[in-house]
């Protein structure tokens, strides 16, 4: 023995297991290859002659393995699964896993995609969403990944998670692609933010929704200074409703947030902010709307495939590089939406996630909880509050 | 000619009493790479590293050590250690300066003879270990009395699941001549190593002796695949989960387990979230049962802080706290009922030959 105890305490994410079209066997495919990943082992049956060393012999082997060390020299990610425990052991008996990293909490009940969340959040208080929320809240997990019933997640959140200091609404954001790359990863994303948690925003609101997406920008797309507008239907500070006038105002003079002033609709896939500030309502219509271009897109060039032989050639031609577009924006990779405004986070997958993609949505909570991305958004909360009782 | 086979023993540098070589009430046979030592031989250049490694440089599986130690105390002088490797006996010295390093005594320490094989031209029986490791396994049990129980590891890298099963099964004559021929043959054994196979089958006294097999999962193989070698079988993610079911079999007491725990907490960084994560898959798997958590729980819990266990464990501030991590680890768990369980697994006749075909191609005859 070496003398003394070092324990390392992990990240552990936890994570609906039962929530999404394709769960829960997508939903434990995603935590049996991240426990893997952790684990620095390759997450494919190893075979003679490909498998990656997972370790380089060093002096005293012994004394130096460590085991809970991740390649990244982050914290090491534990995952809880909440769902039917028998089903789920079943599932995780058939695959490769590291035990060590995931550990399953039953929960007897589930809530659909199509059931009403307030109505199905009364009726099952033991479903998987509902305990998943709960465990949070008792210190079991420091984040929550779901690719279930939306409403439900959000009202889960709302009823057994905190509210950060300052916050009278949470908001849930979402990512859009731009023409603009930003960050230290080069995201091609913006963030936009309420998408829809709740219908209608305060001034108050919207000051908050810009501390917490910057935070966001600045945590998860590692961009130091991300440049946050406010959604109007004009650039000018005087256009809009009186809460989007009011929110300009404080936001213009308020420090340590870079604020470029209002941006319109057709501002958000140029890119020309990082964080786009709106309410529930206007973001929830807006990011809909641009789902519904692309997808008349997507459906112009397949009639077009299908109209002619010279344009079927042409796109036949670009089609490498619009495979690479969609590679670039395609939410799969992204993880999902954030929950921002509680005490701790929820990454709300996409309801048709598969495998990766909530494999990317846990790793965003992780990154989340180990940036430290909470306690700077509350930071931020407090300094605007400050901000607002100078004004005042 | 030497049968690939031919085994060597060898005492401990510690030497043995003989009440421990003549009469043993236990023996724990163990495979060393990829089961005690954290070998990475898959790559030619990681399997030439391997081979010209130091002892020094050759890394420990967490927990294996003290594991190893608890098992040769627990048996009170009674306990037999006993090495059964793939290695070349070239790597004799370094292995043997390995575990003195480690403070492991052992009785007996059997290597292929690798060398001896390319020289003869026997190159199937460099990388066979069917014909290799059942004749040393079934040649270590002579001079033992038919009470003597085995307790065997090994890991999920090669054949060891098979081997080890297919050994108990013969010994309880589970399984007769007709069969250990036809699995010879599918094996690609050579004909000098299959008949001293069978004829050390045949001259062995009916002992249900194999009582628990590990196999460490150093390639994390789904636990599944291990189903259908029964209950006797237990995959295990680490050695904190060999010394819990150990404790359920009455093999090793509370302390030595959390000795084991402590190890793997003090040298190896894991935390007890990873042991508690650890203990509730084997309770998923049904593997050990909620009364053996529950008792353990106890028993620790009225030690951390107290007497019972501290004295054994030093009195280090760290450790006590881990104890107490620990035991609260355990009370965390909760009341698991029946129907969060994982379906109990099931004892069925094992089909060796269907086993066999299920191995990766270097274990069979093409």
């Amino acid at each position: 023995m070496s003398g003394h105890v070092i324990e390392r305490k992990p990240i552990t994410i936890v994570v609906d297991a039962m929530g999404g079209d394709h769960a829960p066997e997508e939903v434990v495919a995603a935590a049996c290859a991240l426990s893997l990943e952790a684990a620095g082992e390759p997450a494919s049956e190893p075979r003679a002659g490909s498998r990656p060393a997972t370790g380089k012999p060093s002096g005293d082997k012994s004394a130096t393995e460590k085991p809970e060390a991740r390649s990244d020299g982050g914290e090491p990610l534990h995952l809880l699964l909440v769902g039917d425990a028998p089903r789920l052991s079943g599932l995780l008996m058939k695959q490769r896993y590291d035990a060590e990293r995931i550990s399953i909490h039953h929960a007897s009940q589930v809530i659909t995609m199509d059931e009403s969340p307030r109505e199905a959040l009364i009726q099952k208080p033991d479903s998987s969403i509902a305990v998943a929320a709960r465990l949070c809240a008792e210190g079991r997990a420091s984040a929550l990944v779901s690719a279930g019933n939306t409403g439900a997640a959000v009202l889960s959140c709302v009823q057994h998670w905190k509210r950060l200091p300052g916050i009278r609404r949470c908001a849930l954001a979402a990512v859009y692609p731009t023409e603009v790359r930003r960050g230290e990863k080069d995201d091609p994303f913006s963030l936009i933010l309420d998408v829809g948690a709740t219908l209608d925003a305060t001034a108050d609101d919207l000051v908050s929704f810009a501390v917490m997406g910057a935070a966001y920008a600045s945590r998860i797309s590692k961009n130091p200074r991300p440049k946050v507008a406010l959604l109007s239907n004009g650039a000018e500070a005087g256009k809009g409703p009186k809460e989007v006038v009011a929110a300009h105002a404080r936001l213009k003079e308020l420090r340590g947030l870079h604020f470029i002033g209002n941006v319109e609709g057709v501002d958000i896939p140029r890119g020309v902010a990082d964080v786009v500030i709106c309410s529930g309502f206007v973001g929830n219509v807006v990011l809909k709307m641009l789902e519904g271009v692309s997808e008349t897109v997507v459906r112009l060039a397949h009639y077009a495939y299908k109209e002619k032989l010279m344009w079927r050639a042409g796109l036949a031609m670009l089609s490498g590089g619009i495979g690479k577009l969609k590679d670039l924006t395609d939410w799969k990779q992204y993880g999902g939406a954030p929950l921002l405004g509680f005490d701790h986070l929820l990454i709300k997958a996409h309801g048709r996630s598969q495998a990766q993609a909530i494999q990317n949505a846990i790793k965003v909570a992780k990154k989340g909880v180990s940036s430290g991305l909470l306690a700077d958004m509350e930071r931020g909360l407090r300094e605007a509050a400050l901000h607002s009782e100078d004004a005042t | 000619m030497s049968t690939a086979a031919e085994q060597t023993a060898h005492t401990s540098p510690s030497q043995p009493d003989a009440s421990q070589t003549s009469a043993p009430n236990v023996i724990y046979r163990w495979d060393l790479d990829k089961t005690y030592l954290r070998t990475d031989f898959d790559t030619f250049m990681s399997l030439l590293r391997t081979a010209f490694e130091d002892a020094e440089d050759k890394r420990t599986v967490p927990g294996a050590a003290t594991l190893l130690r608890e098992l040769r105390q627990s048996g009170q002088g009674r306990a037999r250690i006993c090495f059964i490797s793939g290695s070349p006996r070239q790597m004799r010295k370094v292995l043997t300066e390995k575990l003195r390093l480690d403070g492991i005594e052992f009785d007996e320490f059997v290597l292929k003879p690798n060398l001896r094989n390319m020289l003869t031209g026997r190159f199937r029986a460099l990388r066979e270990q069917v014909g290799y490791k059942l004749p040393a396994l079934l040649a270590g049990r002579a001079g033992v009395t038919d009470k003597t129980r085995e307790v065997c590891f090994g890991d999920d890298a090669e054949s060891d699941a098979l081997i080890y099963s297919l050994y108990g099964d013969l010994l309880s004559r589970r399984v007769d001549r007709t069969v250990l021929e036809q699995v010879l043959r599918s094996a690609g054994t050579y004909e000098d190593d299959a008949s001293r196979t069978i004829s050390l089958f045949e001259s062995l006294p009916h002992a249900e002796a194999v009582e628990r097999i590990f196999i460490h999962l150093d390639r994390k193989s789904p636990p599944s695949k291990f189903d259908r070698y029964g209950t006797r079988l237990v995959p295990i993610y680490n050695y904190f989960q060999a010394a819990l079911v150990l404790f359920q079999d009455e093999r090793l007491e509370a302390a030595a387990v959390v000795r084991v725990a402590v190890e793997m907490v003090d040298r190896h960084a894991y935390s007890v979230d990873s042991l508690r994560n650890s203990l509730q898959d084997l309770l998923r798997r049904r593997r050990v049962s909620v009364a053996t958590v529950n008792r353990l729980g106890r028993i620790i819990a009225d030690g951390a802080g107290e007497r019972d266990l501290l004295p054994a464990l030093g009195s280090l501030p760290g450790t006590r706290e881990l104890l107490r991590a620990l035991a609260r680890g355990l009370r965390d768990l909760g009341p698991l009922s029946e129907q969060e369980l994982g379906p109990p697994p099931v004892d069925t006749p094992i089909d060796y030959l269907a086993a066999l075909a299920d191995l990766p191609r270097r274990h069979k005859r093409k």
